[in-house]
């Protein structure tokens, strides 16, 4: 701590002007975020290094070979999921419940029609099988296939003796051709990449290039540790990332820099009405006051969000998942972490003038 | 000092909003209503040639009519971007039928449609070089056994299934199948390329019909083909060149392929064969030949197509996930309603009021658009209802900064909702911007996600700024009895 940030007390001001800065309200109002910057600092580094190590360590496994496991959607290939029959209403007796052997046996039995296709079907042995449900549900992949190849899958399990009834009105069926999925996670990269671009621009705009760095760097730093945590998720248990996780990543960044913003905006509105206190000060009281509203705003967020996740399954939950952290990354980030080092970066330009 | 204007405005947006609501119902996507949906790229193999948006249009309507010969209902065709085209079938069995008939029919729906969007289709005709009259017969020769080993393979692969033989058995003589098919397709491959061809194509076709073939006893199907006018022409021609010669053969063609060779009677060495009508016969099913009278007759695809995606949807899944993310979207509402009421007391209740005018006009606009609701669209739904909420509160949490610093009421509400309006306006803008990156550049699931939320935070401009102003201060205008500091902020 520097003697700097002692924060010096304000004069009493003798009638209210019309626009008065109006002081922060409510148990938060004396909080001094500079007094613990240091620790907020040091929590944000840990996190983002905590990230980058998981992408490290995904990197080098060589299942992986990313620093995310891709899904489908980026990977390509075909995804078949079924259910059986007696999933709903449930449970399934046990001697109805899938076993991988038995499953294994009857799709090594699987006659392709070669007739119909033009493209060599992978071997059955090459499938990756994975029951759901505790065996309930069973989730096949492979490489993409084609309709009639997939078709012939499906309908060499329904039709299986050894196999339980299949609910076939819940089955599901995605493919996604090899060149596809490169073609998603390119489309996928440009459109965060312009957004952040659109974004940086607008706030160089509307406030300071300093403030459009800063927000910026709040947002990677909230898009690093979200997708660190799926790094590890994937790492220790095989969770995915697909289209949704790119869709979670960018409304992420969208209500990221909305939130840096409205604590930019706030301290924008102190700087003009209070400039006789010094600059940390002047960041002081704008993160009090925004704190409640920083606050309440992810807690409102959050709940439909974790309903979300709380009702849905699947891909699905983890999208609510990774915009429930992110969320609470995102609030994090910008209460602390851009207003703080704006308040390191500005000092240098415009000393306080206590 | 009440801007009541905006009142009648707001009560008629909603009044619209409901009517409109309860005459047309909204659109969902295949995972929520359930159905297959593949997706094709159009390509051509020269990289000098551009595939142009006309070009596309073109694709998608052979496809279009191709589709419809099959005879489906409600079968959605659409271009997406510069090399795509989109087809979207629903599930056509109602959801207690069980059966496995059905269920293989609309299996083979979905093969068919496949077949139907990756078969060029590209029908020509062709005459035998003189030279290539022996290569012909030793390739005919081979062509032969070639299908014999086909139809062989087959029958062992068959009859090894049903003794339920080793894996290692099978699959070996899955390979020697699959060999002896790509053999047979390399060898009419091989025979396409001895002719060399004429002036008639399927554009010169004007109907086309698949019938049973009497000289088979009904056991294959047959293709009765009539040309146009020109057509006629060229086929006499063409007839009458073949039959100068006794070792020449007339080829019909399919993508390349040679799918019947014929020889012409020396009897129209005269005149060729007249009257416009030629017929294919060879070895086709019922279904082979009804397929291949659909793509005749929705004429040939003028560029390759492959499918590159497929998303398969079971109905009960898709209403399973209606209910779940209903289920979502009314138990966060509900939560945050409570929330806001506890917190922000009177002007809490004003903001739940405004919520469910914007969940209204949402749905109205999404109706009028129409926006096709998805899951992820669902979710940029509820996310967009927190950033409504956030507008809500920072808000209120101004006026209650400016009650504390001594304002009256009036001006504490007037001052808040002022002071708030940068933030506001600011942080919307910011996702604003982000979906328009999303919406243009993302792909069919990021693009249903960036319309809902661009959509809603867009009208959360709307609703904030004016409907929870208004509604504030009307009801501040009509009951004096809640012009309380206790009913916005806890008193100290």
């Amino acid at each position: 701590m520097t003697s700097s940030e002692t924060v010096p007390t304000p004069p009493a001001i003798p009638s209210a002007p019309a626009l008065e800065a109006a002081n922060p309200q409510g148990a938060f109002a004396r909080f001094q975020a500079s007094r613990y910057r240091r620790m907020l600092l040091l929590l944000s580094a840990v996190m983002v290094a905590v990230s980058l190590l998981g992408f490290l360590v995904n990197g080098r496994d060589p299942q992986i070979g990313a620093p995310l496991r891709a899904g489908l959607d980026f990977r390509g290939g075909t995804s078949i999921q079924l259910e059986l029959a007696c999933h709903d209403p449930g449970p399934c007796a046990a001697s109805e419940r899938l076993q991988l052997p038995a499953v294994r046996s009857v799709l090594a039995d699987l006659q392709w029609s070669p007739a119909e296709d033009r493209q060599p079907a992978p071997a059955p042995s090459s499938f990756s099988l994975q029951l759901l449900d505790n065996g309930e549900g069973l989730l096949l992949r492979s490489t993409a296939l084609t309709v009639a190849q997939a078709q012939a899958i499906e309908e060499q399990l329904a039709t299986a003796e050894s196999i339980a009834p299949l609910q076939r009105e819940r089955t599901q069926v995605d493919t996604i051709g090899p060149s596809l999925g490169a073609q998603l996670l390119q489309s996928a990269l440009l459109a965060l990449t312009a957004a952040f671009a659109g974004v940086a621009v607008y706030i160089a705009i509307r406030f300071s290039p300093i403030n459009a760095v800063l927000a910026l760097g709040a947002l990677v730093h909230d898009v690093v540790i979200v997708a660190g945590l799926f790094a590890w998720l994937g790492q220790l248990l095989d969770v995915e990332v697909g289209s949704l996780f790119a869709v979670a990543l960018l409304t992420l960044a969208g209500y990221s820099v909305n939130d840096t913003v409205v604590v930019f905006d706030r301290i924008r509105e102190t700087d003009r009405l209070q400039p006789h206190l010094g600059i940390i000060a002047r960041i002081d009281r704008s993160i009090a006051a925004s704190l409640v509203r920083s606050l309440n705003t992810s807690i409102t967020t959050e709940l439909p969000i974790l309903a979300l996740a709380l009702f849905s399954g699947g891909e699905l939950r983890w999208f609510a998942v990774a915009l429930a952290f992110g969320i609470g990354v995102g609030t994090y980030s910008s209460l602390f972490v851009a207003p703080l080092l704006l308040g390191l970066l500005k000092k240098d330009t415009a000393p306080s003038r206590s | 000092m009440v801007r009541q204007g905006w009142l009648p405005v707001i009560l008629a947006m909603v009044l619209a909003a409901a009517v409109l609501l309860g005459n047309q119902s909204l659109q969902l996507g295949l995972d929520l209503r359930g159905g297959h949906q593949l997706s094709a790229r159009v390509f051509v193999a020269d990289p000098e040639a551009v595939i142009t948006a006309d070009d596309l249009d073109g694709v998608k309507n052979v496809i279009q009519r191709r589709i419809d010969g099959l005879g489906l209902a409600q079968t959605q065709i659409h271009t997406v971007g510069s090399d795509r085209v989109v087809v979207q079938l629903p599930t056509t069995r109602p959801p207690q039928e069980e059966d496995a008939e059905t269920q293989a029919a609309v299996d083979n729906t979905l093969q068919r449609v496949a077949n139907q969007i990756t078969e060029k289709a590209v029908l020509q005709f062709g005459v035998l070089r003189p030279g290539e009259v022996d290569r012909y017969a030793t390739l005919l020769q081979e062509r032969r056994d070639a299908r014999l080993a086909v139809l062989r393979g087959q029958e062992q692969l068959e009859q090894l299934q049903r003794s339920r033989s080793g894996s290692e058995e099978l699959s070996a003589s899955r390979e020697a199948l699959e060999a002896a098919q790509t053999t047979f397709d390399q060898l009419e491959q091989d025979i396409g390329r001895l002719f060399d061809l004429r002036p008639l194509t399927g554009d010169d076709l004007v109907q086309v019909v698949a019938e049973p073939n009497l000289e088979s006893q009904g056991e294959y199907y047959q293709l009765s083909l009539t040309f146009s006018a020109a057509g006629a022409q060229a086929f006499a021609d063409l007839t009458k060149e073949v039959a100068a010669d006794a070792n020449l053969r007339l080829a019909i063609l399919l993508d390349g392929r040679s799918i019947s060779e014929a020889t012409v009677g020396p009897e129209f060495r005269e005149n060729g064969i007249t009257g416009g009508g030629a017929r294919i016969t060879g070895t086709f099913t019922l279904e082979q030949a009804h397929e291949l009278e659909v793509q005749l007759r929705g004429g040939s695809l003028p560029y390759d197509t492959e499918i590159v995606e497929q998303r398969s949807v079971g109905a009960t899944l898709g209403s399973d996930n209606v209910r779940r993310s209903l289920t979502a979207a009314l138990t966060g509402l509900a939560l945050v309603s409570g929330l806001m009421v506890t917190i922000y007391r009177l002007p809490g209740l004003v903001a739940v009021a405004t919520l469910a005018v914007y969940a209204l006009l949402n749905l109205a606009i999404y109706a009028l658009v129409p926006v096709v609701l998805t899951l992820p669209g669902i979710a940029g739904l509820i996310l967009s209802f927190g950033m409504a909420v956030d507008a809500n509160v920072l808000i209120f949490e101004r006026i209650r900064e400016e009650l504390g610093s001594g304002r009256k009421l009036y001006q504490a509400v007037e001052a808040g909702f002022n002071r708030a309006f940068n933030s506001i306006f600011d942080g919307s803008v910011t996702t604003l911007i982000s979906c328009l990156a999303l919406g243009y550049l993302g792909s069919g699931l990021v693009r249903g996600f960036a319309i809902t939320l661009g959509i809603g935070v867009g009208l959360s401009l709307f609703t904030s700024l004016v409907c929870s102003r208004t509604l504030l201060k009307t009801s501040l205008f009509l009951y004096p009895a809640l012009r309380k500091i206790q009913y916005f902020r806890p008193v100290q």
